[in-house]
């Protein structure tokens, strides 16, 4: 992969921030809330990231509170009642919901604009309407006391510690999610900037061209909702580990909303975009946080204007026009 | 069997009317109004206060709740939708609006009326028994499903006879061909979006003496509105009556059957309407597309 | 000569009307070959039919002897049988030559893990798919506006812009979709040349067609129809002649037939 110069030198500098700088500003400032909320924040920007690539496709997908839901369940499943190891129910949560994504995206993904789009939302719907009936799901208690993620050791090396050792576990979690969050992006930009990205965006652009110059498109979206759904699966499943709980509200039809609109906020034609959408919205609803019974009221406010100020996303800000196509 | 069918009938003109609203709006303006559960809660409140709090008649209650919806919506498609729709290039902005409002009316409902569970008194006692229980139903439901039942005929010779549901007809069908006839498309639109929150208003109104309303069921209605209107067809009003009451009977039919399964009867439905659509993307009535 | 393209007895019915009834006609290698009719003869039909972006009620189109009807579009094309559409339809918002560029998928070699991954073969197939797009950039004149957004471009340049995608998928056949409509003369002379371009680079071509004088030009054979159903077939100074085409045309309210 070929690099310029000054992408070296911002990819370096945000490593820096979120792995050096913010650590130490924590540490000095003595706010060890914020671990809390910088982690959630990464962790939902991974699954907007998803969300993300459908829209790249030209899908509106509200649907990644299902998958993030199923993460969750898969995850909490496997370690409270099999005795697996948290580090192995990553990978499985992500492709379980890559592979559910594949049995629903077949048929669903022919519709699209205002029909995926509702149909998405349905499935999230759904899925706590399942996770409240199912047995193994445990109703609406949920699961709960799950313990902390064990020690992840090849050949007797210790890679990761045992977390109910560390001293300082919100800090461990907040590596975590930092961790994947930066390969979900590196992963998500790669296969932008590739020919798969082109690919993509003639879907977007124009369906019945791509498929008349033989890109299979039906193969190529149910792909790019697998990798939609696996971020989805992946991020509920550390979720879980995080608040050690799961419960069928856990990701309600909000939070596939808000997913949708932290791609909207960052900007649709951005790879980094809604990791930046992800992080406004959450702190923006933090900070609310303290204007109490009003916190809905003026969050959805705020939206509104938004929307009736800048139709067209903020990204139609001619600041952000320069750089709007992910190049 | 017999009540089975008499539950899904009942849930299914309620269903249906709900389901009428979110369609006319689409039809006229291409909206997907994720606010439709809201202003069915919203309707539900109004009816409660003014019948079990101000203790008027249950039909002025009924009344206050259309009529308020009907204003708020008036409202909301003027000062939002209509600005938006001008200057937005693509179909995605009205529906981040629509999950706003959404949001906001939710806050609404949560500032002005609380998150407690309402409910209102029995409008009419008594218990309809046929032949030794094998068909049981409350004369409060059969008058709730009866008054359901009218307003959807009600709507239907609107919209078939009046000059505004023929011009709204136009519209739906062609918004080119409508204006060159001279249908003024900013007004019906709106006429259009009112009459669409009103019969959400009617439906909260009628569904708070049977069941009570409270802040959290308008997400899920709006779902359950959408789900109608995909097996119907969007934007098609024989369809979204069709799609009530299929959803009505599915769902009817499933409480009874799957009960020992445990309630995955949303899951149940939610498979079969995946593999319905992917044989006819376009619902049972609606026009294919795409 | 072989057939390489074979019609046989296409027949599309919407509900109870007959669109396209019983068509059957060959298409020979390297030939210009063109579909003419008056307006709502069923043209458009026919033309989705064989290019498979609608399934037939009932008869077949063989390519090199391959049923091809019914099968989904990517299909055909990835078999060699390709269509262009009229001007709306291209990516909008690529450059020219990356929509040209991204046309070239059937000749990756690579898998789609190949380009996540960069290996060598995804490398040389980027490379080969820009030196080959430069080629035929060059080859339908839009070397200077090769940079330009595609959506900015005149219609014009779109309708070449059409024929470049097309080229790029490197297709035995290639289906065009009214390439002359709305041109006025010199336009129309200068894609006509373009088109026999295209066929001088061994692509055998089959179009649908309004225009009257550039059909006559262009065309080896012609292919006529009405309400459907084909009435005459034969080379240009035949088919002028033919009893049947033109009173078809003369019957026709729009009278284009310019002969």
């Amino acid at each position: 992969m070929m690099l310029k110069r000054n992408q070296i030198i911002g990819v370096g500098f945000f490593l820096f921030v979120i792995f050096v700088a913010v650590p130490w500003l924590i540490h000095v400032s003595g706010r060890w809330d914020f671990y809390y909320t910088l982690t959630s924040v990464a962790l939902l920007s991974i699954a907007s990231g998803g969300v993300w690539l459908t829209f790249y496709i030209g899908r509106i997908n509200i649907g990644q509170g299902a998958f993030a839901l199923t993460g969750g369940y898969v995850a909490a499943i496997l370690v409270v009642k099999y005795d697996v190891s948290f580090w192995l129910t990553i990978p499985i949560a992500g492709l379980f919901c890559a592979a559910v994504a594949v049995i629903i995206g077949l048929p669903i993904l022919r519709l699209r604009g205002v029909y995926f789009a509702m149909i998405t939302l349905v499935l999230t719907e759904v899925a706590r309407l399942t996770a409240l009936a199912l047995p193994i799901t445990n109703g609406a208690k949920g699961i709960s006391s799950i313990p902390l993620p064990g020690e992840l050791s090849i050949l007797g090396l210790t890679l990761i510690p045992d977390f109910s050792t560390v001293a300082n576990v919100k800090l461990a979690f907040y590596y975590l999610a930092a961790v994947l969050m930066v390969l979900c992006f590196a992963g998500l930009y790669r296969l932008v900037n590739s020919r798969i990205g082109h690919l993509c965006r003639s879907l977007q652009q124009n369906e019945e061209l791509a498929s008349s110059i033989g890109v299979n498109t039906a193969y190529l979206r149910v792909i790019a909702f697998a990798i939609s759904s696996f971020l989805g699966g992946v991020s509920g499943a550390i979720f879980m580990a995080i608040s050690r709980s799961i419960y069928p509200a856990s990701f309600p039809v909000k939070d596939s909303v808000d997913f949708m609109l932290n791609c909207f906020l960052g900007g649709l034609g951005y790879v980094f975009g809604p990791m930046l959408g992800t992080f406004m919205i959450y702190f923006g609803w933090d900070v609310l946080f303290t204007t109490g019974k009003y916190q809905l009221l003026i969050y959805s406010a705020i939206l509104i204007l938004l929307i009736l100020t800048l139709p067209n996303g903020v990204l139609s800000l001619r600041i952000f026009n320069k750089r709007g196509t992910a190049k | 069997m017999e009540q089975i069918i008499a539950n899904g009938l009942y849930l299914g003109a309620q269903y249906a009317l709900i389901a009428l609203g979110l369609t006319l709006i689409f039809a006229l303006m291409n909206v997907l109004n994720f606010a439709h559960g809201q202003m069915y809660v919203i309707g539900g409140f109004v009816t409660y206060t003014v019948y079990a709090q101000l203790e008027l008649p249950f039909v002025v209650a009924l009344f206050a709740s259309a009529i308020t919806l009907a204003v708020v919506g008036a409202l909301i498609e003027k000062f939002l939708f209509r600005p938006v729709i001008k200057k937005s290039v693509r179909e995605e902005s009205t529906m981040l609006l629509a999950a706003g409002i959404a949001f906001f009316l939710d806050a609404v409902i949560l500032l002005v009326f609380g998150e407690k569970q309402r409910g209102v008194p029995k409008i009419v006692n008594g218990l309809f028994n046929y032949d030794n229980y094998t068909l049981v139903m409350p004369y409060d439901k059969i008058l709730v499903g009866f008054l359901a039942i009218l307003s959807i005929t009600t709507f239907i010779l609107y919209m078939q006879y009046s000059k505004t549901g023929r011009a709204m007809r136009a519209l739906a069908q062609d918004k080119i061909a409508a204006q060159l006839m001279g249908v003024n498309v900013e007004r019906y639109s709106m006429i259009g979006f009112a009459l669409g929150a009103m019969l959400a208003g009617v439906v909260g109104g009628l569904l708070v003496s049977i069941t009570g309303v409270n802040l959290g069921m308008g997400g899920p209605t709006s779902i359950k509105a959408f789900m109608m209107v995909m097996i119907g067809g969007a934007g098609v009003i024989s369809g979204a009556i069709a799609g009530g009451f299929i959803l009505g009977m599915m769902e009817s039919v499933g409480l009874t059957v799957l009960a020992a399964y445990g309630d995955i009867t949303y899951l149940a439905i939610f498979i079969s309407l995946m593999i319905f659509l992917a044989f006819r993307p376009q619902g049972l009535m609606g026009k294919p597309w795409g | 000569m072989s057939a390489l393209l074979e019609v046989k007895g296409l027949t599309k019915r919407f509900g109870g009307l007959t669109a396209v009834n019983d068509v059957s006609f060959d298409v020979h290698e390297k030939e210009i070959l063109s579909v003419i009719g008056p307006n709502g003869a069923g043209k458009s039909t026919l033309f989705k039919l064989i290019s498979s972006f609608l399934p037939s009620s009932s008869g077949e189109v063989l390519f090199k002897g391959q049923r091809i009807s019914n099968l989904a579009p990517h299909i055909v094309a990835r078999k060699g049988v390709v269509r262009t559409f009229q001007e709306t339809t291209i990516f909008k918002s690529m450059s020219v030559r990356d929509n040209v560029i991204i046309s070239h998928h059937l000749r990756s070699q690579a898998s789609l893990a190949g380009y996540f991954l960069g290996t060598k073969t995804a490398l040389a197939d980027e490379e080969e798919f820009g030196r080959s797009a430069d080629e035929i950039v060059e080859f339908l004149n839009l070397g200077e506006i090769r940079n330009e957004l595609a959506s900015n471009l005149p219609q014009g340049h779109l309708r070449a812009l059409g024929i470049a995608i097309g080229l790029a998928t490197n297709p035995s056949v290639l289906l065009m979709d009214e390439p002359f409509a709305g041109m006025n003369h010199d336009e129309t002379m200068r894609t006509v040349e373009l088109v026999r371009g295209v066929r001088d680079r061994g692509v055998t071509v089959l179009l649908v067609e309004h225009d009257m004088p550039a059909v006559m030009k262009i065309s080896d054979r012609i292919v006529v129809i009405n309400f459907g159903e084909k009435i005459a077939e034969g080379i240009p100074s035949e088919i002028q002649e033919n009893e049947k085409v033109i009173e078809a045309y003369l019957g026709s309210e729009d009278d284009e037939i310019g002969m």
